[in-house]
């Protein structure tokens, strides 16, 4: 489907022996709120971490918008790699003959308390430093670009798809296991999901420039309107870790909306939440998406999913079994089996 | 409930806490006046310097959670460097100002060289790295006599001098306010860094790298960034180092033990506050450099104390007062005299 937010295509997922998630496709529309279900084990959060780029999926992609979030082969790759192999070659050239360039640019020509010349200094120091013969010169700079580049180009090639990048194209998450950030107020954490949506370098964030401070006021207030948004304003200047569990959950909600995303991904938001905590998620969940983002939850209490899911996927050992929406997996034979087992028959 | 906070909502430059302490800083040479005999304005210059140093350890090990235990060879590369940069025996000759500036760009480098093919190292191999830098450092030194002199150290080097103005007849106390200037504003660099968007980075990749990448956070980048202040702030240092001693010494004094010692005044003092890094410093170096000597002279006058009785030397104890200082430390207050770590960021 090409007007599909997310698209899982023909994902695998192998550890070692292990396949934990076998060819799923699935289509999350724009707009829409679709659960993936199943029983524990059956590879639900394994696919999350696949979208998200947690993992590299064995075989198989995942679409986001139509394309492949992963850092682009640009110039900047280009430009990154000839500036690598070019600065190391000429360190290790440096390095290995540091000595005799030291003696001849500058110890050889300097005069005490006479004027020293510089320009004469830059001619001998390169004409030594490319005068070094084979061993002195072409081979240590021939290793150098080598390693320089070579170096520079792995990473890039191994970092392709990682969260950060997933998480760049709009794609926020919260996880099963909560992982805020303990020791920092809620604010703060929220203000932290914020991240790609903010500007200061490292120069306006050392000298405190205007610019800084007042994207940081901004931003603050930002973060207090979407604490107000899950219920956790007045709580605003505590430690994370030392909020209650139900208010965690929301607050992880809280600062994975925070970057804006095309769609957020929740991985059992209502785990461990009473009955009141989950009808007041499920109000939650419905605003998110009244707010123009898209909803992905895994979740176990049906209460939940069947309520609020325009679209159910229903997961089983790595398989994906059914689809459909809430009136059609309730009656799903396939489905009932595997939450209920099968009935013996006579 | 949150704890004690460093600071509201609002930006300001230093916490009360900060000023307090480089106010009590600044009182030393007022000690001078009313004991003339005792000298502290000199020793108490290496305070200034060790706080330095630790402010610099801490962004690394405090703010980021890498362990660097090679922190003392950035140490070196600042001294070194202002020693090149302003020594009469080489043709640069700078001055103190630009000597201290550069020491720190070029620390910042030389942070930067290390980091950017080693941070993706986790844990306790990034530590190792750190070591065997530093030790490669000190050998490399060593082994260059033709631009380091080897252990003679490159001296005689220019003491600090008070921009713009010609003041004749230098005193300890305009070189100890001097330091103190630097280290000032040191302490506001550290704080606008704590309280923008990159010390919000450091902080979440500190406390859950996997979740700050997924919120687009580049953790290489930085941690690259950190390693580079860090280095940049060690150097700077150095430098201030170098000009206390007029030399840089020989390479052996920015060994592994310095490394540690900066170590210690990060964990003492309160890892991760910028006032508990000052008041480490004042108390470690302050115990080290300043009391002990002074102790040492008072009961050498009053004849308690010779060179030829080992036991009666209070400098023969200082290991001994350290390891037990720091084994109570870990027992009764483990998060330092300062309790930062567990204030909540706001």
């Amino acid at each position: 489907m090409s007007g599909s937010l997310i698209s899982v295509q023909g994902v695998t997922m192998r550890f070692g022996g292990l396949t934990a998630v076998k060819d799923v496709s699935l289509d999350v529309a724009r707009g829409s709120i679709t659960a993936v279900i199943g029983p524990n084990g059956a590879g639900k959060t394994t696919l999350f971490n696949a979208i998200t780029g947690v993992y590299e999926p064995t075989e198989g992609q995942v679409l986001v918008s139509g394309r492949d979030p992963q850092r682009q082969f640009s110039g900047r790759v280009i430009g990154g790699v000839i500036a690598a192999g070019v600065g190391t070659a000429l360190f290790v050239a440096v390095t290995v003959r540091v000595e005799t360039l030291w003696q001849a640019a500058i110890i050889d020509l300097y005069q005490f308390q006479q004027p020293f010349p510089w320009l004469k200094s830059v001619g001998v120091f390169l004409a030594a430093l490319f005068g070094g013969g084979l061993w002195g010169t072409w081979i240590p700079l021939f290793l150098g670009a080598v390693l320089g580049a070579a170096g520079r180009f792995v990473i890039w090639s191994r970092t392709r798809r990682t969260p950060d990048v997933v998480a760049g194209a709009g794609v926020a998450r919260t996880f099963q296991n909560i992982r805020l950030f303990p020791e920092l107020s809620l604010v703060e954490n929220v203000v932290v999901g914020m991240d790609r949506r903010l500007a200061t370098g490292f120069a306006a964030a050392v000298f405190a420039l205007p610019s800084a401070l007042r994207e940081r006021a901004s931003a603050r207030a930002d973060a207090l309107e979407l604490l107000e948004f899950v219920g956790l304003a007045d709580k605003a200047e505590d430690a994370a870790g030392n909020l209650p569990y139900g208010h965690q959950r929301r607050l992880e909600i809280a600062r994975a909306l925070a970057s804006r995303p095309e769609v957020i991904l929740l991985d059992e938001p209502a785990a461990g939440m009473n009955p009141t905590e989950t009808v007041d998620l499920m109000r939650l969940i419905r605003a998110i998406r009244e707010r123009g983002t898209t909803v992905v939850l895994i979740e176990h209490h049906m209460r939940v999913v069947m309520g609020i899911s325009d679209r159910i996927h229903v997961l089983q050992y790595g398989e994906k079994i059914a689809e459909g929406t809430p009136t059609e997996i309730k009656s799903d034979p396939k489905c009932i089996e595997a939450y209920l087992g099968k009935e013996e028959l006579g | 409930m949150s704890r004690t906070g460093t600071s509201g909502a609002r930006f300001s430059p230093m916490t009360r806490g900060q000023l307090a302490v480089l106010g009590l800083l600044a009182l030393t040479p007022l000690l001078d006046l009313v004991f003339p005999s005792l000298q502290l304005s000199g020793p108490m210059r290496t305070v200034i310097v060790y706080a330095i140093l630790a402010l610099g350890l801490n962004i690394v090990v405090g703010w980021t959670g890498l362990l660097n235990l090679g922190i003392a060879a950035f140490m070196a590369i600042g001294a070194y460097a202002f020693a090149i940069l302003t020594s009469e025996v080489y043709p640069f000759q700078v001055g103190f100002w630009w000597g201290i500036v550069l020491a720190g760009v070029i620390g910042a480098l030389a942070g930067w060289l290390l980091g950017a093919p080693t941070l993706r190292l986790r844990g306790d191999y990034l530590a190792i790295v750190t070591l065997g830098f530093g030790e490669i450092v000190q050998d490399g030194l060593k082994n260059l006599p033709a631009i380091t002199k080897g252990t003679e150290g490159i001296n005689p080097l220019p003491e600090p001098m008070l921009p713009l103005v010609e003041v004749s007849g230098e005193t300890p106390a305009r070189w100890f306010f001097i330091y103190l200037a630097v280290l000032a504003l040191v302490v506001f660099l550290c704080r606008n860094l704590e309280f923008s968007r990159m010390g919000r980075q450091w902080f979440a990749v500190r406390e859950d790298e996997l979740a700050a990448r997924c919120m687009a956070i580049e953790p290489d980048k930085a941690k690259l960034k950190a390693f580079a202040a860090g280095a940049a702030l060690a150097a700077l240092s150095g430098a201030l180092y170098a000009s206390h001693l007029s030399s840089t010494g020989e390479p052996s004094n920015y060994d592994f033990q310095i490394s540690i010692l900066a170590l210690c005044i990060v964990i003492v003092g309160g890892i991760a506050s910028i006032t508990g890094v000052l008041v480490g410093a004042i108390v470690v170096v302050g115990f080290s450099n300043v009391l002990l000597p002074v102790v040492t002279q008072a009961m050498q006058r009053a004849g308690l104390s010779s060179t030829g009785n080992v036991l009666a030397s209070p400098d023969n104890y200082k290991y001994l007062i350290f390891g037990l200082a720091l084994v109570l430390m870990m027992r009764y207050r483990p998060d330092g005299i300062v309790h930062a770590r567990k204030a909540v960021r706001k």
